[in-house]
């Protein structure tokens, strides 16, 4: 990992170049909610935005610290579970209309999981601390499990297998949201999106966010220049584990409900799969994972009933063959633009991305044809305007066709695409 | 201009579909894909295959049911979105059944959404998700359960172990979350009132689907000398225990919920005979011919048992109910499903109009080899040992209906 920046060049001087993917970012977030226009696509992106915010929170540690997690749905969780506790205190604080949380707006909710979120992380972190790598990886591995059996134990505070559920239309109403719908969730998410992946993005810009590159890469060289690394891991460690808690917050509001499921090891690897898919290395690369791994989550079963292995193949894939994720791809792709070599590169590019085009739609026949002949499916599966069915013979050539084709286009332009690489 | 650009991507991609006025729109919100697929399957395949049956007697209303199968993996954050997509997709007939984790999301979102959208309103029929509170504490007026919840299994359960005087000692075990921490709260308040000489010998809970050998746990029970044993678990929990009972040598009868579920009677197959008993609306013997007929179509096309009795209960009450309000919307269909009655193969079942839990005569039956129809393809099913009455299995309910004006 050596060889990845996570952070743009330090530029001192004020300049529109550097502001320009913020500007347009917000843009986007603005012109969005008026060309969409079906609930679903607000309910999706509100999951898309608590899933930005929890899969940058998670690449703090693996991207950015170097310390690979399995347990940081515990922060998400415990996050979501205090800001839903918040929630229903402030719907009984507004009945009697006195007290404390009365006077507090749901819209605050995602600081209330960010302050459980870093607690949590500033109890328990210092002994994780220590060591990186798998000693790290193998006791939030514990961590996670021991709290996600601790929520299905304690029924009392984790609300039993039928978790929490509270209602965001209490309390006092800010900006005039009432947040009855999906569009109104949404303008919260959106602003909640925005600050927190510009505090993330700051936070690399800091001090203890270079240190934290350190840590990562050489944490023997850190210690002799007088930095602990279990010192900056620890503050990483809370750092990420607030930002884990905020998007906790975020969901608490966003769904009126939390089950002692979304502390378990599934969602602990839903931030892995996110931030791996989209590039640990680039800052931006979990967003791109997250927006890419949701839609697949909701949407892929719809068409398929492979829709799991697909998500698997996809991360297997990136994992293998494309290490720097999506992210890194796009990265790749902007410096070449500025480098002014675009036009030497793009053509190998281009037939990289056809013969890998090839391959998964040959590996998609032929999983779904598999599907189709285990199922005794009488479906037709459709591509191109054409017919498959398990029973003819055509229909699997075509899928060995598709698929040894890729591979050859694969082998035969590997000197030319190595060659203007 | 970029806007029909964007509502057509959207439209292609989100599968904004056009809900077609002759259809009645029913979605599935289970688990469809991945490891618990064979938990949502069953349930899929016996709705469509219930369907056609709906539709070739004249419909819902001369409306024709269609069943839209939603992939929630189980989860209730993404069960929400699901839910979101058949709301847009113009469906406003949900039901559900695993997890009452996914229940718990589904009334609360059903609630709020019908209370911000009146005009729009969402009926959520539940076929399986037993968590006595929904239609206790929790009773919503958009929910109907069709299944006996868990204090009314136990109930019924209780009831005829009550009268079977053999049993002298029980042993309780089940998993560590709240459903086995009910049966067993459940199971032991009922005891005590209706057989105070029955004695608890035992009362186990172990972690949730972790455990891959149940020996210890099965010596215990055969050291404090039980005559039966009543537990709550399902899937690996229940075939792995009646197996490690089997090879021990255990010879007290296991009380179960989930005997019968879908791949049980395969995975224990001898070692579950006259061993393993359940407590279900129904039971393997088939003997209405119309029930029979019923298994062997639904095992030839989808290769699946006819085991949720109440599925079909579900939806003959919901075309008696659109038929009687001569209308498939769901605030008319929600105003005379309250009370109603349906003469089913087992005898007559009500949707109490009190708490929406509906009211029916249970069965015991017990695993036996050689039967008529087989389960899974084997020889094994289940056997009637007992009939409980609708009245021995009904609890009262604390439920105080918020009726909508």
């Amino acid at each position: 990992m050596n060889d990845i920046t996570a952070v743009a060049p330090r530029q001192n001087r004020f300049s529109w170049r550097a502001l320009s993917p913020w500007l347009i970012s917000a843009a986007v977030l603005l012109i969005l909610p008026f060309v969409l226009e079906s609930g679903t696509a607000f309910t999706l992106m509100n999951v898309i935005a608590v899933n930005i915010v929890f899969a940058l929170s998670y690449n703090m540690l693996l991207g950015q610290g170097g310390m690979l997690s399995f347990g940081h749905a515990v922060f998400f969780g415990l996050g979501s579970y205090a800001a839903m506790h918040a929630m229903n205190a402030i719907d009984e604080a507004s009945y009697a209309g006195e007290g404390f949380w009365s006077h507090i707006p749901v819209v605050s909710m995602p600081l209330v999981g960010m302050i459980a979120g870093g607690l949590v992380a500033l109890i328990i972190g210092w002994p994780f601390c220590r060591r990186a790598g798998t000693a790290f990886a193998m006791i939030t591995l514990g961590l996670g499990e021991m709290v996600a059996a601790a929520g299905q134990m304690f029924p009392s505070v984790f609300g039993g297998e039928a978790g929490i559920y509270g209602n965001r239309m209490v309390g006092p109403q800010w900006f005039g949201l009432e947040l009855a719908q999906a569009t109104d969730v949404y303008w919260f998410m959106a602003f909640w999106t925005f600050l927190a992946v510009f505090a993330m993005w700051a936070f690399t810009r800091t001090p203890l966010g270079r240190m934290s590159n350190a840590v990562r890469d050489n944490p023997d060289r850190l210690q002799f220049i007088g930095y602990p690394p279990r010192n900056i891991r620890f503050m990483i460690f809370i750092a990420s584990g607030s930002f884990g808690g905020l998007a906790g917050g975020m969901a608490a509001v966003n769904y009126e409900i939390i089950t002692p499921e979304a502390l378990g090891l599934i969602p602990s690897g839903l931030a892995l799969l996110m931030a791996a898919v989209g590039g640990l290395g680039v800052f931006y690369g979990p967003i791109v994972g997250a927006i890419v791994v949701s839609l697949m989550n909701s949407m892929l079963s719809d068409y398929t009933d492979a829709s799991i292995l697909y998500v698997g193949l996809v991360f297997l894939a990136i994992v293998m063959f494309a290490p720097r994720g999506l992210g890194g791809g796009i990265e790749q792709f902007r410096v070449a633009l500025r480098e002014g070599s675009l036009g030497k590169r793009l053509p190998g590019w281009l037939i990289g991305a056809a013969a890998v085009v090839l391959i998964s739609l040959g590996l998609v026949l032929f999983i779904e044809l598999l599907f189709q002949w285990r199922h005794g499916d009488d479906e037709f599966a459709h591509f191109f305007g054409l017919d498959f069915a398990a029973g003819s013979l055509m229909s699997w050539i075509w899928a060995l066709v598709m698929f040894a084709g890729g591979v050859a286009v694969m082998r035969f332009s590997k000197k030319f695409r190595e060659d203007n690489a | 201009m970029l806007k029909p650009i964007f509502t057509f991507l959207a439209a292609s991609l989100l599968l904004v579909g056009t809900a077609s006025a002759e259809t009645v729109k029913l979605a599935l919100i289970d688990p469809l894909t991945g490891p618990m697929a064979a938990a949502g399957q069953p349930a899929f395949e016996h709705l469509k295959y219930e369907a056609k049956r709906i539709n070739a007697n004249g419909g819902l209303n001369g409306q024709d049911l269609e069943i839209v199968g939603l992939d929630n993996k189980v989860n209730p954050q993404e069960s929400l979105v699901q839910l979101q997509k058949a709301i847009d997709d113009g469906i406003r007939y949900v039901t559900q059944g695993n997890g009452s984790s996914v229940a718990s999301a589904l009334i609360s979102a059903i609630e709020k959404h019908n209370q911000r959208n009146p005009g729009d309103e969402v009926l959520y029929l539940n076929y399986a998700a037993v968590d006595p509170a929904f239609t206790n504490e929790r009773c919503s007026y958009w929910h109907f359960r069709f299944d006996a919840n868990a204090d009314m299994k136990m109930n019924a359960l209780t009831n005829y172990i009550a009268n079977n005087k053999d049993i002298k000692k029980v042993y309780l075990i089940n998993q560590d979350y709240s459903f086995g921490q009910a049966v067993s709260k459940a199971a032991r308040e009922m005891l005590k009132e209706k057989r105070p000489d029955i004695e608890i010998v035992g009362n186990d809970f172990h972690p949730l689907a972790k455990v891959k050998d149940f020996t210890p746990y099965v010596s215990k029970i055969q050291s404090s000398g039980a005559d039966a044993v009543i537990t709550g678990n399902w899937g690996q929990d229940i075939t792995l225990l009646v197996k490690a009972a089997a090879e021990f040598g255990l010879e007290a009868p296991f009380y179960t919920y989930y005997g019968a579920s879908s791949g049980v009677v395969t995975q224990l197959g001898d070692k579950g005979v006259d061993r393993i008993y359940q407590i279900n609306e129904y039971y393997g013997e088939f003997e209405d011919p119309e029930m029979a007929k019923r298994q062997t179509e639904l095992y030839e096309q989808a290769e699946w048992d006819f085991y949720y009795l109440r599925l079909s209960t579900m939806l003959d009450m919901l075309k008696k109910a659109t038929d009687k309000a001569e209308s498939t919307d769901p605030v008319d269909v929600a105003k005379v499903m309250e009370g109603m009655t349906l003469e089913t193969t087992t005898g007559e079942v009500v949707m109490r109009a009190e708490d929406h839990q509906v009211q029916l005569p249970m069965f015991i039956s017990v695993m036996k080899d050689n039967m008529k129809y087989g389960a899974e393809g084997t020889d094994y099913n289940f056997k009637k040992v007992a009939r409980i009455d609708r009245e021995d299995v009904s609890l009262p309910t604390t439920c105080r209906m918020r009726r909508p004006k």
